[in-house]
């Protein structure tokens, strides 16, 4: 079977602190892949390529040599215009809940972008599906008329995740997100997040630096140590039990230097 | 600074000397017959002698040729010969320049002394702790410096205003002070002060807003706990707060220049500014164009050498862009700052209200002059027409005016708030024009009058709503849920239209209604110099103007125009006061 997500030899550089300094590679020829139905963690500490990576998978920049291919199509060989076309199959969530929304939006209308930017707005159908997206993620019809800071954090992170879904995706890029969140509201944002992978089939590219959560919700994890993948390996075999749980950044660097 | 705005700034100096090359181009009008007039009074306008002195004059010309004659003797120090006295025009813009230069140094000296005293309650409250203090106990540690508003209200008093109240008080009712021309170190006083004030307002606002916050960084605490005397803090505050200031006092050097067309016309000092406006009334444009060539380039050198004392200030650092001022502290929130402007314009919109109910333009030769009294609560003027309603129907007209003006620059802020690296470097360039010298040369080339004088002024007004914009701009540009808009497959016209453009266009006009009143002050000192409105025109500069020359007899009709003036400017530094950003008068992007 291929895989939904293939990324090949991907790198991403950015420019020195001047002209003559050589550019940094923030991601040094990282490959992997992501089957539907799966969740994939990339770890590593902070200043590892973790966000770059994700940041050229979604394309929102163009990575700097690489390929990546979705659902059998090479998106980094497409033009903007053809890529416009394939992106709501592949959306992200972002780690800030508050500034991935539109401060000035109120909720309804954040969700109903996506739908009337993709050009599938319907007078009938549209309210219906806001009103569905919204009963998916686990929130009361009376917040739809709410803006952002008018919501909790948690509240806030199940609008970007109801708004990643009316794009109808396959894949979600989830770029840290609950490491903003309050403890006691992450589980229950994770929990959703499971519940929906199982209920639609959703592929999870899944950024963190919090082991914990790892363990409990990806099935493969992929650690990155400066811009390369120091090892892949499967959730469970990374910590047997009976072992202690790296929890820092620190620690994951000294278990992905072992 | 990047390459752009490099290329943006050069680009627009280039297209302001031009524009002085080709004034007699565009000014469009036959200069012919002028210039027959005032070389001899007997002759007749034949269509001869009217070719002769075109042919004389070059105006036959296009003009581009026009422009590369003018260039060229530029370049040899040839800047031709006045149409009216036939006279080189080089020797008396050099002898006007001497004179502006000796009268713009004694301003700069009362300037520094406005200034300095105006810092001194900041300084001394600073190297007590006082700053240092009121932030550890995270209460008030915004409130605004007492010294920063009275600043701000000295700065915002125009020119000709304070020349005229300063003439009429110190010169003419206590007889102190000559009142006119420039003959021994007495005449000079009067003027200095008058462009001096405004300008120390300026200076020291600036500086009382910056030194809280420098005030209130953490080596204040360290040295003044190491026993470092009082002295030394303070001066380093100051070299610490002066490299974010000084391209600030490059637009102090500009509103100087503009400052003394008006101040030198009202005291009668024959220096560069005054013969400008002569000029420029006179249709003499080659003098015109050396007069304005010159106020041009003092105000480039003085912000030039602004520039290079910053590089010299800092060094090697400015390269990291390490440096930046900590952010001001904000005026408090809350109902109590709306208080002044909201009393302030409630005491216009009566006075303006009551004066639209009567007549602004009978003549009654028979109460010329009248004191105050219940037929004419503000007294007439010299042709007996009454002042209230004069100034009530001068207000309706400017504030017209005034509204479109805003209109114009916020439309204008708006495009080109979306190339912001184009903005700062025209920004630059539109800053370093004052307003008076704008006018003078659009007076030149339109002739003087309303439509004028509003086209020299929103020439002028864009850059600050421009700088806002752009930041606006850039800070949505950079928000993170445009990088989520890419992902759902948004066009750049959508982004732009739905998201960008409604995030800018509502503070930036916010802006541009705070601005009006400035607006109207400008529009009025364009009248006070004969550039704006023209008779019988009601309109305030132009109604100061006129009852000048009735002062002793007749001072409530100069003083209540005054009055108004003054209101008016109080009324906008103290809204300029409620938007951050606004405050900092014309400021480019790239300061």
């Amino acid at each position: 079977m291929t895989p939904l997500l293939d990324v090949r030899d991907l790198t991403v550089r950015y420019p020195g602190r001047n002209r003559r300094s050589a550019p940094v590679r923030a991601v040094d020829g990282v490959s992997f892949e992501v089957s539907a139905g799966e969740t994939l963690a990339l770890v590593g500490a902070s200043g590892s390529g973790k966000s770059s990576t994700a940041a050229a998978v979604l394309l929102l920049r163009r990575p700097d040599g690489g390929e990546v291919w979705f659902d059998g199509r090479e998106l980094t060989a497409l033009d903007e215009a053809a890529l416009r076309a394939v992106r709501p199959a592949v959306q992200p969530v972002f780690q800030d809940p508050y500034g991935s929304l539109s401060p000035r939006l109120r909720i309804r209308d954040a969700l109903a972008e996506p739908l009337r930017v993709q050009k599938r707005w319907d007078p009938v159908a549209g309210p219906a599906r806001v009103a569905e997206l919204l009963d998916t993620v686990g929130l009361d019809q009376r917040l739809a008329d709410r803006r952002p800071h008018e919501l909790s954090g948690g509240q806030c992170q199940r609008v970007g995740i109801a708004r990643a879904l009316a794009s109808e995706p396959r894949l979600l890029v989830l770029d840290e997100p609950v490491s903003a969140l309050d403890p006691s509201v992450r589980a229950g944002v994770l929990n959703l997040l499971v519940g929906l992978q199982e209920r639609l089939g959703l592929a999870y590219l899944f950024i963190c630096h919090d082991m914990a959560v790892v363990r409990h919700f990806a099935h493969r994890v992929a650690v990155l140590s400066s811009g390369r993948i120091a090892r892949t390996t499967t959730a469970r075999a990374l910590y047997p039990t009976g072992t202690a749980r790296p929890k820092t950044a620190v620690d994951t660097r000294k278990a992905a230097a072992t | 600074m990047s390459i752009t705005t490099a290329t943006a700034r050069a680009a627009a100096v280039l297209t302001v000397v031009a524009a002085i090359g080709l004034l007699p181009w565009l000014s469009g009008r036959d200069a012919a017959l002028s210039v027959l007039r005032a070389r001899s009074a007997e002759q007749e306008p034949t269509e001869e002698a009217l070719a002769a002195i075109r042919e004389d004059l070059g105006l036959g010309a296009g003009p581009l040729s026009l422009l590369a004659r003018w260039a060229g003797g530029l370049l040899r120090g040839d800047l031709g010969h006045s149409w009216v006295s036939g006279a080189e025009v080089l020797p008396s813009v050099l002898a006007g320049l001497g004179v502006s230069l000796g009268l713009m140094a004694a301003s700069l000296v009362v300037a520094l002394l406005v200034a300095v005293a105006l810092c001194v309650p900041t300084v001394l409250r600073g190297v007590r702790g006082v700053h240092g203090g009121s932030r550890r106990r995270g209460s008030r540690g915004g409130t605004r410096e007492g010294g920063g508003a009275v600043a701000g209200m000295l700065a915002s008093v125009p020119e000709f205003l304070l020349a005229t109240l300063l003439l009429v008080v110190l010169g003419v009712w206590a007889g102190l002070l000559p009142t006119s021309g420039w003959q021994g170190p007495s005449s000079v006083v009067l003027p200095a002060l008058a462009m001096g004030v405004p300008a120390g307002g300026l200076l020291g606002r600036l500086v009382a807003d910056a030194l809280p916050a420098v005030f209130a960084e953490r080596w204040v605490g360290l040295w003044r706990a190491s026993g470092v005397s009082a002295p030394r803090v303070a001066g380093a505050a100051l070299r610490r707060s002066l490299p974010a200031l000084l391209p600030q006092f490059g637009l102090v050097a500009v509103a100087v220049t503009g400052g003394a067309v008006a101040v030198e016309t009202v005291f009668a000092v024959p220096g560069i500014g005054r013969t400008a406006l002569g000029a420029a009334k006179a249709q003499d444009l080659p003098l015109l164009q050396g007069a304005v060539l010159a106020l041009l380039l003092v105000g480039l050198t003085a912000g030039a050498l602004a520039h290079l004392a910053r590089l010299r200030l800092l060094g090697p650092g400015l390269r990291d862009a390490a440096l930046a001022l900590p952010a001001p502290p904000r005026a408090p929130a809350g109902g109590a700052r709306w208080l002044l402007p909201a009393a302030l314009g409630t005491v216009l919109l009566v006075v303006v209200g009551w004066g639209l109910t009567r007549d602004p333009l009978t003549v009654d030769v028979a109460t010329r002059l009248a004191a105050p009294s219940w037929a004419h609560p503000l007294g007439t003027d010299a042709l007996g027409r009454d002042v209230l309603a004069r100034l009530g129907h001068g207000a309706a007209a400017t504030v017209g005016i005034a509204l479109a003006v805003c209109l114009f620059s916020y439309l204008f802020a708006l495009v080109i708030g979306f190339l912001p690296e184009v903005s700062a470097g025209v920004a630059d360039v539109a800053n370093a024009l004052p307003p008076v010298i704008v006018g003078v040369l659009v007076a030149a080339a339109l002739g003087p009058g309303a439509a004028g004088a509003s086209v020299a002024v929103a020439l002028v007004s864009w850059p600050p709503l421009a700088a806002h914009a752009a930041a606006l701009v850039q800070e949505t540009r950079a928000a993170g849920f445009l990088t989520a808009q890419k992902a759902i497959g948004s066009t750049r016209r959508w982004v732009l239209t739905r998201h960008v453009l409604p995030s800018v266009a509502g503070p930036v006009a916010r802006h541009a209604v705070l601005r009006l009143p400035g607006v109207a002050l400008a529009l009025a000192s364009l009248g006070f110099l004969g550039l704006g409105a023209q008779p019988p025109a009601p309109e305030w500069g132009l109604l100061l103007d006129e009852s000048r020359a009735y002062v002793e007899r007749a001072p409530w009709a100069a003083l209540a125009p005054a009055a108004a003036l003054a209101l008016l400017a109080g009324f906008a530094v103290s809204l300029s006061t409620l938007t951050p950003g606004a405050g900092r008068a014309r400021t480019g992007v790239g300061a």
